[in-house]
Order: structure tokens, then C-alpha cells, then sequence
């Protein structure tokens, strides 16, 4: 089921100011992919899931579930949150720490008067499936962060919704288990064709749980795109830079040579994967990730983004050793292979894939 | 709902309760500005000045508020120094028996004050007090070595009763410190000592100068010291100044109360508003946090065993040896050493007469009543009103907000008279209402105070989730808040109820014949000298108030065992 956002408008007032905290968006969530809102603290991603689930009540706009207008300011229609057919798992998850974990997933049942048996059974097929069998009468404090999770998960399930909001769930959980909850939920999902909409500040998170992603900044959609394209195509150096680690020199098209085009920047001439419809002259930013790099031994030499640095630091991260390369003024943010032999202030050559260059114009 | 219009999001919840909450507490202050300016109570008559060039020109008002001065800082000295050295010893030393000696401090809450102070008159009153009397045979002396109807008197008695309040403000703000700042002191060199007086006490100056600002209130506000200490010495502060206008003698004159009233509740706003000051920053907010440091313990060493004795013995003063005078003294026909032959004349007289004394059992259903059905109104309204302080953020809820603190600040008998001018004019004049609105005027603060911390602790996601699932508002509060609440809710709800059945200083005034309550019974036959029969009412008030106590923590119990099975 579809969730369509148009130009939805949300302010705040704090001490006299005016917070826009969702500034004209217009958004279309596609049907049972998992959607992300990536963007820093701030930028209004909550605020936009508590306006679709309806605990915020927008300032202007339309909100669609399905077929269903469920606000419209023009039309005067507000839809109160459990009647949208959309359910939310919190941040703290809350749980309630006064009932058992039974008590928190038969809520929303035992409020729509389900009768006791399906209660009983309903409950039993959803704690199965976030594999919690057996769990029923534990109270709810006795759960680990990662339990407490799958309670909130089989709480949001139970009635069944078209859609399911997450707001940041993960963010409370330690390194190690975020990980594992993270793939979870993931198999969750996707086994239960389920629209998700799911927010975060975590750039891992979102790339590795979502089918499409949409960064927001200052209240607005920035850019909205599957994973792999944003990560190696964004036209913007805002996305660039958020959604992982970059190296974004800046410099100016002078020319192009077959499939490339040609920067020149403070390292040198720049070759990058074309783009069209781009005027020699431009100003623009190169965007080079930090294990596009690569470190050519001896003599050997290609004729194109071949730049000569020396290491400044070095710093072993478990899977990589990540350095920083200065060539010329620029300091690179380089990865390397961890099996290869460096020291610091080694004079090295790096090689760049003009495919792994691209080319941001924003 | 579809189609339907956007819901209002601010009921009229939130004007609905400014007005009962402002009714309670505006509405005396009001009265009592307008009855210093008329002429009588049956009537306001023409405005007039006469009342304060009356009670302002008495030249016996120097004297008074020179007493009133020592009186009210003595015993916040007293509360304060007390509070810090057993909250001391309490969290951050290694002093034995530390589980009891840590409510130790907050019992005196469950003692009535007129009865502490009437205990304390017992024991050290310079004709025949026990302990006079006993070191009077002892060390064959002709004339008592103790007088409590002294200043001094008055003060150590005020102050051991207002030391729950300087402990309950103080013990938190000792254990919630940092002890590093300690440690790093004495890493330096510092003695245990030192550090005490140049790191622990500056650092914890905001929640001294708090206590402080607070006892001062309380004991501006005191009655019960005052009129059973005080009085018997002709030693008198505002509120037994207060207490004689309208309460002695033929020319009882309202006016002139409140026109000497209007200065004590002003001093007392002034008072409350710097201590809210003080408060605002620090304890604002403050959520329980998963992430608790012990701080880390000081060696007491050798001293460790004589301060612990001297802990306990004072605990045997503060709170045992109250209640067994007041046992003692119930049994006996008049006051005598404990001797065979006090023993020989021990019977149940007192008891009998007082259980058929039909005032003293009137006061006891009014007070009962008072105490359950009071707190039960009392802190329904302060659900309400802290659900709205905290949750609905507008400027209506600070408004709410800062009417509850107001009644914080009041002095009861002041209040009272601010009320009489409003009841007279009422039917509920001489009735049980007046008493019980007056009550809840008065003590708000005591129900909201836990409420409010217990709202703030419960995370608002944690009732949006309830309205996600389909939850309306009501059927929200009753599953999730009030379940979540329970703790809040009992203990706001014996807080109440142990003061309302105690209540002395408001019913002083309100209290007519018919509407007697346990506390005026007890003055009154203190005023007659019948200290066998006050002695076993006495004690039938610490009993009521402790079932009270018992009874609300099994409903609280029962109320967090029925949530777990829902």
C-alpha cells in the first residue's frame, strides 16, 4: 500500500521562533518496499512519521494511506491515528513495564473487543513469528533490548496494519546487537510484504535495511533513491557526504576525452565518468569514496588519475587500515588493503578508477 | 471520522482547572486582602484603614516579630544542620544499621506536631515534667533544671518537626553527587573533614539554602509548637498572635487578623518564590537515569559503633519516646514519675471517657472523614492538574503550575481566616465542606509535588503508543497511566490523608461547633489542662493515621499485582 505526502507543511514555535520543521514535502512511499528517512538530528524526520501516523497534526498539505485521504487541511479531514490502518514501533520501544508481554501485544486487540480465543490465538502466531514463543506471561521488564524490540514489533503487527512506522528502533540497542536486529528485521519485513517507512541518523542502517531512501535536511527531501544509487551516484554533495565517507574536491570541467570528462582540481586533472550536459567550465565537486583508491607498486603507471602522495596517518580499523594521503595541499581520506605494507610519510602513487569519480553538481 | 473536522486539540480541560484551582487558591488571598480593609466579618462595609493602623500600631507587635524571626530561622538551623549531618551519614558513610536509619529522618511526618510538641511539654515543662521531675529526685534539686516554654524550647521542638522536610530535600542532592569532586579533593590531601567543609557543603549550597527557605515557611506557618510551648510562656509569634485575636477573649476581630495575616503570607509568597528559584534548575526534569554511580563510601573507622548509638538514641527521641509519654501519660489520672505506685494507679479511665466523650467522637468521624474522603478529592484533583503541567505544555499549564505553588507558600491559620471571609457568606459556613475545601486548598502542593515527578518519569511514548493502537484518552489513563502512577498516587494519597487527619492550623479557624476535628479537640484539652484524656485521643490519631498509612500501601500493592495479570 502506497503512502502519498503532498507538499506537507509542519512549524513549530519555540520562545518566539518559527521551527519549519517540515517544509513542503512531497513524497510518494512505494507499496511494501522498506522506505528510510536518513538525515541528521533535527532535520525532521520524526516529526514527518508522527504527521503520516497522525500524533502531529500538520500546518498544510495532504497525507494519503492507500486510497484513504487521512489529512487534508484544505479538506478538512483528520483521521485519528488507529483508524489509518498504520501501526508505530517508538524509539524506547514502549513497552509497558506494567503488563506482561501478553498484555502489551493483546492491547490494541483487546481495544478494537476481539473476542478472548482469537486474542489468545492472534497473539500466539505473532509472538511465533518475531520468535518469541513461549514468552507470553515474562513481564515485560525482564526482556533484553533486543526482546523488548520484538515485543514492540509484535505489538505494531497484531491489528494487522497496511503500513508500519519505525522510529529510530534500533538506536537504543549496543553496536553488536544492532547488527543482528538490524538483519532481522530485515527477514522480518521482507517475509511479510508490509509497507515500512523507517527513520534514522544512521547512514549503515539505512543502507543496508532499505529498498529506497530518502535524505532529509533542514525539513526537505534532498534526494530519494535506492541504496547503491545514492551511494555511488548522488548529484549532491549533501548526500555525498551524509550517506558515507567521501573525499569531495572541488574543481572545474576543462574538457572530455572519450567517455570522460575532465576536472581539473587542486590534485590535478581529474577523469571522470561523463555526464551529460555539462558545459566546460562549470564548477563542480568530485566526489571519490575512500576504497575507490588504489596503490600502484614500483613503476608501474597509468596514463590517466594516477596522483603522487605521502601518508600522513595511518589508523588499523579491524577490516582496513584507513590513512590520510596528502597530494599536494589536499588531504585524502584513503582505504587501504590491510595485508599491504605502509608506513607513515611513505611517498605512495594512487590510482582512481575514472568509473568510481563522480561528478556532483550541487 | 471520515470527513470529519480536525479535532480539538486543546479541550477545555486545561481553563476548567484554572478556575477550580484558582478558585482554591486565589479566592482566600483575595478575601483576605478585601477583610483587612473592612470593617467586620458580617459585612465589608466601607473600605477602611483602620484595621492595619490597629494592628500595626499595638506596641506588643515588635516584640512578636522579633520572636517570630528567631523562632522561624532557629528552627530551619536546627532542621537544616540535622538533616545534613544524618543525610550524611546516611548515604555516604559506612554507618551500621543504615536501612532503618534511613527513614529514621521522615517518621516525625507520621507524628501529629500538636502531639510532638504536647509530648515534649510532658516531658520538660518546669512544674512537673517527667524528666524535670525525675532529676529533680535524682539530684535533689529544689527547682526544675528544664523550662520548654522557652524560645529556645520552642525552636529545638519546631525544628525536630520540619526535619523530614530538610531531609527529604537534602539526602537526594547527597546521593545524586558526584563523588569524584570528593575524591579528587582528597587526592590532593584533604582530611575527610576538610573536604566536608570546602567541597561537599559548597557544592550542595543550593539544596541547604533550599531546605532552609522551606523550614522557614513551615515554621512560619506552624501552629501546633507555637500555641502548646509557646503559649504556656507567654512567648507568642504571628500565628498565635493571629490565633488570639480571633480566637480569645469577647472582641474577636477578624479585620484585624487579616490585616497582620496579609504579612506573614506575603513574607511567605516571597519566601517560596526564591526557593522556587533555587529548585527550578536543579530539579526540573530529572528522570531516573539506567546509568546510577554509587558514590563511593567513607571509612567512619572507630567512630563507626558511638555515631551510630548516637543516631539511634536520637531516633528513640524523635520518635518512640513521643508516643510512650503520650501512652503513659493516658493511663495515669495525673502527671507523676514512672514509679510502682504510678504503675498501682494505672487504669483505662482516660480511654473510657474520651470513647464517650460525644465531641471527641465527633472529631474523630470528622477528621476520618476528612482524611479519606479529603485525600481521596484531593488528589483526583491533582492527577488531573499535574497530568496537565506536565503533558499539555501551554501557557495555561504554567499558570495551573504556578497557582499550585502558591498554596505552597500558605500559612494555614492566615488561609483560614482569608476562607472564613468567603464561607460566611456561604452555606457552607459551619459545615464539614468548608473544612474539607480549605484543606485541599491548603495542602494541593502535597498531592501534585509526587504526581507531577511521577508523570515526568513515565515517557510520552509510552501512552502515544497506547493512542496509536486505538486508545482514547480515558481508556488510555486507566490502563496505562494511573496503572504507571499507582506509586505516585498512593503515596500523594497518604501524604494527604496524614495531614488532613493531623490538620491543626486551618481548622483552628474553620472548625465550628458540630465541625470539630481531632486536632482542635486536642487543643482544646490541652487548654483545660486534661492531659490524661488528650493523651488518649492522641494516640487514637497516631493509630488512625498509621491504618491509613497500611491500609493505602496494600491498595498500592494490590493495584501493581492487578496490572501484571491484565
Amino acid at each position: 500500500m502506497e503512502i502519498k505526502i503532498r507538499n506537507l507543511s509542519k512549524n513549530f514555535y519555540s520562545e518566539g521562533k518559527r521551527i519549519e520543521a517540515v517544509d513542503n514535502v512531497n513524497l510518494t512511499i512505494p507499496t511494501n518496499k522498506i522506505f528510510s528517512l536518513l538525515g541528521p538530528s533535527g532535520c525532521g524526520k520524526t516529526t514527518l512519521l508522527r504527521c503520516i501516523i497522525g500524533l502531529e497534526v500538520p500546518d498544510s498539505g495532504e497525507i494519503e494511506v492507500g486510497d484513504e485521504i487521512v489529512w487534508s487541511k484544505d479538506r478538512g479531514i483528520f483521521i485519528l491515528p488507529d483508524k489509518r490502518g498504520v501501526s508505530m514501533v517508538f524509539q524506547t520501544y514502549a513497552i509497558w513495564p506494567h503488563m506482561t508481554v501478553f498484555g502489551n501485544v493483546a492491547y490494541p486487540l483487546q481495544i478494537s473487543k476481539v473476542p478472548k480465543e482469537e486474542i489468545k490465538r492472534r497473539v500466539e502466531r505473532t509472538l511465533e513469528f518475531v520468535r518469541l514463543e513461549g514468552f507470553e506471561d515474562r513481564a515485560a521488564t525482564e526482556l533484553s533490548g533486543g526482546q523488548q524490540q520484538r515485543v514492540a514489533l509484535a505489538r505494531a503487527l497484531i491489528s494487522e496494519p497496511k503500513a508500519i512506522l519505525f522510529d529510530e528502533p534500533l538506536s537504543n540497542l549496543d553496536a553488536k546487537l544492532r547488527e543482528d536486529t538490524r538483519k532481522e528485521l530485515r527477514s522480518f519485513l521482507t517475509k511479510l510484504k508490509i509497507t515500512a517507512v523507517y527513520v534514522t541518523h544512521d547512514r549503515l542502517e539505512a543502507l543496508t535495511l532499505s529498498d529506497v531512501i530518502a535524505v532529509m535536511r533542514d525539513g526537505a527531501i534532498v534526494e530519494v533513491g535506492a541504496p547503491k544509487k545514492l551511494y555511488f551516484g548522488s548529484e549532491q554533495r549533501f548526500v555525498a557526504d551524509f550517506i558515507g565517507r567521501a573525499n569531495l574536491i572541488k574543481g572545474k570541467v576543462v574538457g572530455f576525452k572519450g567517455r570522460r570528462t575532465l576536472i581539473d582540481s587542486p590534485i590535478g586533472i581529474i577523469a571522470c565518468e561523463r555526464k551529460v550536459g555539462i558545459p566546460e567550465g562549470r564548477k563542480v565537486t568530485v566526489c571519490i569514496r575512500p576504497e575507490s583508491f588504489e596503490v600502484l607498486e614500483g613503476e608501474e603507471g597509468r596514463n590517466l588519475n594516477t596522483f603522487k602522495g605521502k601518508v600522513e596517518s595511518l589508523l588499523f580499523v579491524g577490516e582496513s587500515n584507513e590513512g590520510e594521503v596528502s597530494v599536494g595541499e589536499t588531504r585524502l581520506i584513503v582505504r587501504f588493503n590491510p595485508a599491504a605494507i605502509l608506513k607513515e610519510s611513505d611517498e605512495i602513487k594512487l590510482y582512481i578508477d575514472p568509473k568510481r569519480c563522480h561528478i556532483l553538481l550541487r | 471520522m471520515k470527513g470529519g473536522s480536525v479535532p480539538r486539540i486543546k479541550p477545555p480541560l486545561v481553563p476548567s482547572f484554572i478556575v477550580i484551582v484558582g478558585f482554591l487558591t486565589v479566592c482566600p488571598v483575595i478575601m483576605l486582602l478585601f477583610g483587612s480593609f473592612s470593617e467586620g466579618l458580617g459585612a465589608f462595609g466601607t473600605f477602611t484603614l483602620e484595621k492595619y493602623i490597629k494592628s500595626y500600631s499595638d506596641p506588643a507587635l515588635a516584640g512578636i516579630l522579633v520572636n517570630t524571626a528567631f523562632f522561624t530561622v532557629g528552627s530551619a538551623a536546627v532542621a537544616t544542620s540535622l538533616a545534613i549531618f544524618l543525610a550524611y551519614l546516611n548515604t555516604r558513610t559506612n554507618i551500621p544499621l543504615k536501612r532503618s536509619l534511613r527513614v529514621m529522618p521522615i517518621v516525625p511526618m507520621m507524628i501529629p506536631h500538636i502531639l510532638f510538641a504536647v509530648s515534649w511539654a510532658l516531658l520538660l515543662n518546669p512544674s512537673n515534667g517527667i524528666i524535670n521531675l525525675v532529676l529533680k529526685g535524682a539530684l535533689n534539686l529544689k527547682v526544675s533544671l528544664f523550662n520548654i516554654y522557652t524560645l529556645p524550647g520552642m525552636i529545638l521542638v519546631e525544628g525536630l518537626l520540619d526535619l523530614p522536610i530538610a531531609y527529604l530535600i537534602i539526602s537526594p542532592a547527597m546521593s545524586s553527587f558526584d563523588a569524584s569532586l570528593e575524591e579528587s579533593s582528597r587526592v590532593s590531601g584533604a582530611s575527610n573533614l576538610e573536604t566536608l567543609r570546602k567541597v561537599t557543603l559548597p557544592i550542595l549550597r543550593p539544596a541547604i539554602l533550599s531546605s532552609f527557605s522551606l523550614v522557614i515557611v513551615r515554621s512560619l506557618a506552624a501552629f501546633a509548637v507555637p500555641s502548646m510551648i509557646g503559649m504556656p510562656g507567654r512567648i507568642y509569634v504571628l500565628a498565635t498572635h493571629i490565633y488570639r485575636i480571633i480566637a480569645i477573649g469577647f472582641a474577636v476581630d477578624y479585620g484585624m487578623a487579616a490585616a497582620v495575616g496579609l504579612s506573614a503570607l506575603v513574607t511567605s509568597i516571597a519566601l517560596i518564590y526564591v526557593y522556587r528559584r533555587l529548585t527550578a534548575k536543579s530539579e526540573k526534569y530529572v528522570t531516573i537515569s539506567g546509568r546510577g554511580y554509587r558514590p563511593a563510601l567513607i571509612n567512619l573507622r572507630k567512630s563507626k559503633y558511638p555515631l551510630c548509638a548516637v543516631v539511634c538514641l536520637f531516633s528513640f527521641a524523635l520518635i518512640a519516646l513521643p508516643v510512650l509519654v503520650l501512652f503513659y501519660t493516658s493511663l495515669l489520672p495525673y502527671s507523676m514519675i514512672p514509679s510502682w505506685k504510678a504503675v498501682s494507679m494505672m487504669s483505662w479511665d482516660n480511654w473510657t471517657t474520651v470513647l464517650k466523650d460525644p465531641i471527641s467522637l465527633m472529631s474523630l468521624r470528622n477528621s476520618i472523614f476528612l482524611g479519606i474522603g479529603g485525600a481521596t478529592l484531593g488528589i483526583l484533583l491533582s492527577i488531573f492538574v499535574s497530568y496537565i503541567i506536565v503533558r499539555i505544555r501551554t501557557r495555561g499549564s504554567g499558570l495551573l503550575e504556578s497557582l499550585v505553588f502558591l498554596s505552597f507558600s500558605f500559612p494555614g491559620i492566615v488561609i483560614g481566616v482569608g476562607f472564613m471571609w468567603f464561607f460566611v457568606r456561604t452555606p457552607l459556613y459551619a459545615t464539614i465542606w468548608a473544612l474539607l475545601i480549605g484543606y485541599i486548598a491548603t495542602y494541593l502542593p502535597y498531592g501534585v509535588r509526587p504526581l507531577t515527578s511521577a508523570f515526568i518519569q513515565i515517557h510520552n511514548e509510552l501512552e502515544e503508543s497506547s493512542r496509536v493502537c486505538g486508545a482514547g484518552i480515558l481508556y488510555t489513563l486507566r490502563r496505562i497511566v494511573i496503572p504507571l502512577l499507582a506509586p505516585g498516587i498512593v503515596s500523594g494519597w497518604i501524604l494527604m490523608a496524614t495531614m488532613f487527619v493531623r490538620e491543626l492550623s486551618l481548622s483552628v479557624v474553620l472548625s465550628r461547633p458540630g465541625t470539630e476535628v481531632l486536632a482542635v479537640q486536642i487543643l482544646k484539652f490541652a487548654e483545660d489542662g486534661l492531659w490524661g484524656k488528650l493523651s488518649a485521643l492522641g494516640i487514637v490519631m497516631i493509630l488512625i493515621s498509621t491504618t491509613l498509612v497500611v491500609l493505602a500501601t496494600a491498595v498500592g500493592s494490590k493495584m501493581s499485582k492487578m496490572k501484571k495479570s491484565s
